[in-house]
């Protein structure tokens, strides 16, 4: 493993994590030592940190890591140092989620769809109902931002992983 | 005793009435949907049927084709589990037309317990406290409703007749609220059971819902197991149960009072085979009836947990004729229960279902652990079909031993490939209030909360953005290595679908 540097940033704190050898990382400066088992077929990994276990599961969503422990989550934006420098020179100060593209997480039956194209929404606000294994479910804003495309239709049937809609 | 049984369910209630079967050496007839030909419960049956498409109305819940394979398989009596066609009186009917056994209750208690008002009506008369309501009224309009509505006194609950799991169901906290909710309670009861009746109740404050298990044979013997604490729900839903209820506690007094009751309100309808009363207990310790389940409980473990007894196995004893293998004097409890419904549902994204394919399941071990699931590594969850894919039933002395064990248990369970509920568990059972047995219905959707940037961990956090380095630093060096093999004769694309195929 080459000395690889990275930045990774949860609900605006980031960490700056280099990864030195196979078995040694510095985060924020404080070096530790790692043994990082993936385990195969699995969003999982045995990850000892300094003596310490962990085994965090490990999803890919949006763009981004959703980071699972125990009754914690975490969703975690990385860069590595060509993309921070990419980014640094557009002239963003603190990293910027991009667009966020709404995907249906089941297949069902797009019951409303109570926003339209152009408004602004904050966190939380429903942005599809959505009728599945015998449920009403609302999908939500994850953030603040401007809803700028709307691909669902009410009344339409939707796949698993379809696009909805998206938010900027 | 019967030689074969029809399983007329499917996922985890299915494998667990197939093992009580096997083990008393009775051979079992599984069915099964398009969904559903890779499940569990078909893979433990001795022989399998299939019923038609993945929606239960076209698979599940079709009567005659499930009667169909029973006589041609030879099946001498069918098990509905519970859900499906288990409280379904035309369904028990249809069975002793048929000549099948239904191991269940007869379809005339069905029908004298599945309509709430008929159910409280009877109960009532037989001297059993129920919650002060509208039904003595019969059906009545919503004018009639709006002018009752005072007397009962606000907050009230509007009840749909029929059905069940909070469906149609609505609390109204005013006067001024109430015409539209009545509406929208209608509309869903309409949809839901195609029976748009509703009635009032008074809304008990602060309550707890504590159920007592019975069973009843066809000799005149019925008796209870003690009670369950079912509390803790979400939406109505139940997620943790547990045996006995920290509430009752040492009280045996109205532990034996409730069990008495409840003995009663069986008797009432003539019930046979194993049932549940479920009762709301305010604050003060009185307790009211609330409904009568007609079937098998999904958390019936932990009963048989703290009793030792296999409440299956009863019930498949009770439809052969059988007497019942244990005395009221014989109920002992012994020790303390807990059961964790794991949903196929993100804690985190409002409970939103999880569909896809469940990569890898590790289940939990070790000592006072029982797992029924009906999920394995490498099985579909299809969106057709109730969210609950596995139940963690732990029995330790008492009960901080035993949520000591439960959260030792669901930190060893890894569900991976698809979201569940288990972080609600975890924090749940970290729940000071919970902890000290101090809760209600409402308590869940009042207390808990997941969101992890109230409960922010920074040391976890660190944790958490180091996984999430290395898996990207993985995924780099992966795809450093396709590019520095450009002059193979296989694309990129194939390699990277050649490494996924042996990974």
């Amino acid at each position: 493993m080459s000395s690889d540097r990275y930045y990774a940033t949860i609900q605006g704190t980031e960490y700056v994590i280099e990864i030195t050898s196979e078995t040694r990382v510095t985060i924020n400066g404080t070096t530790r030592t790692v043994d990082y088992q993936p385990l195969k077929q699995q969003a999982s990994c045995s990850l000892l940190v300094d003596g310490k276990l962990y085994e965090p599961i490990v999803y890919q969503e949006n763009g981004g890591w959703e980071v699972l422990i125990g009754s914690g989550r975490f969703i975690v934006q990385v860069e590595d140092e060509r993309e921070r420098r990419l980014r640094l020179a557009t002239g963003e100060t603190s990293y910027q989620p991009g667009r966020y593209i709404l995907t249906s997480p089941m297949p069902g039956l797009v019951i409303d769809i109570p926003v339209k194209e152009g408004d602004q929404v904050s966190k939380g606000d429903v942005l599809v109902i959505l009728e599945s294994m015998k449920m009403q479910n609302e999908l939500r804003a994850p953030r603040d931002g401007t809803v700028s495309r709307i691909h669902a239709k009410v009344n339409g049937n939707v796949e698993r992983k379809e696009n909805l809609l998206v938010l900027e | 005793m019967f030689k074969k049984i029809l399983i007329a369910n499917r996922g985890e209630i299915a494998v667990r009435v197939i093992r009580s079967c096997r083990e008393m050496g009775i051979s079992t007839v599984a069915v099964f949907s398009d969904a559903d030909r890779h499940s569990l419960h078909v893979r433990y049956a001795d022989e399998a049927y299939h019923l038609g498409p993945p929606k239960a109305s076209e698979s599940y819940l079709l009567i005659e084709k499930i009667i169909k394979i029973a006589l041609a398989s030879g099946a001498d009596a069918i098990h509905p589990g519970y859900g499906f066609l288990a409280e379904r009186a035309d369904f028990s009917q249809a069975c002793q037309d048929n000549g099948i056994t239904f191991i269940g209750p007869k379809s005339s208690s069905i029908t004298a317990m599945g309509n709430k008002q008929m159910a409280r009506n009877t109960v009532r008369n037989a001297g059993v406290p129920v919650i002060p309501g509208t039904d003595g009224h019969g059906d009545l309009s919503d004018q009639s409703l709006l002018e009752i509505a005072p007397e009962i006194g606000f907050p009230l609950l509007i009840k749909p007749s029929a059905g069940g799991g909070g469906k149609g169901m609505r609390e109204v906290r005013n006067f001024e609220e109430m015409p539209d909710l009545l509406a929208v309670s209608r509309r869903e009861a309409e949809s839901s059971f195609g029976d748009g009746n509703i009635y009032l109740e008074k809304l008990i404050q602060g309550a707890r819902h504590i159920e007592i298990q019975i069973l009843a044979d066809q000799h005149g013997n019925v008796i209870h197991l003690g009670e369950r604490e079912c509390s803790l729900q979400r939406r109505h839903q139940k997620i943790l149960e547990e045996a006995p209820s920290p509430f009752i506690g040492e009280d045996q007094a109205m532990r034996d009072q409730m069990g008495a009751i409840a003995v009663q309100a069986a008797r009432s309808v003539d019930y046979i085979n194993a049932g549940t009363i479920e009762f709301l207990v305010d604050k003060d310790r009185n307790f009211y009836f609330l409904e009568m389940n007609t079937r098998l409980q999904v958390e019936h473990p932990v009963t048989e947990a703290v009793t030792g007894i296999d409440i299956v196995k009863e019930q498949i004893r009770i439809a052969a004729g059988e007497q019942l293998s244990y005395q009221q004097k014989d109920i002992n409890l012994t020790g303390w229960a807990m059961e964790c419904r794991v949903n196929a549902e993100d804690p985190f994204r409002d409970f939103i279902p999880s569909t896809g394919t469940i990569s890898h399941s590790l289940l939990p071990a070790g000592p006072g652990v029982r797992v029924d699931t009906g999920v394995y590594s490498g099985f579909e969850i299809s969106p057709y079909y109730d969210a609950l894919i596995s139940k963690v039933i732990v029995h330790g002395e008492t009960r901080d031993k035993t949520i000591a064990r439960m959260k030792r248990v669901l930190n060893e369970y890894r569900l991976i490939g698809i979201r569940t509920n288990i972080p609600l568990h975890l924090a749940l059972l970290d729940n000071p209030s919970f902890l000290s047995g101090n809760f209600d219905t409402h308590f869940i959707e009042d207390e808990i909360l997941l969101d992890s940037e109230i409960s922010f961990d920074a040391a976890l956090a660190e944790i958490a953005a180091l996984a999430a380095v290395l898996a990207t630093n993985q995924h780099d060096q992966q795809s450093a290595v396709v590019i520095r093999r450009g002059k193979r004769d296989l694309s990129n694309w194939k390699l990277a679908g050649r490494r996924e195929q042996t990974e």
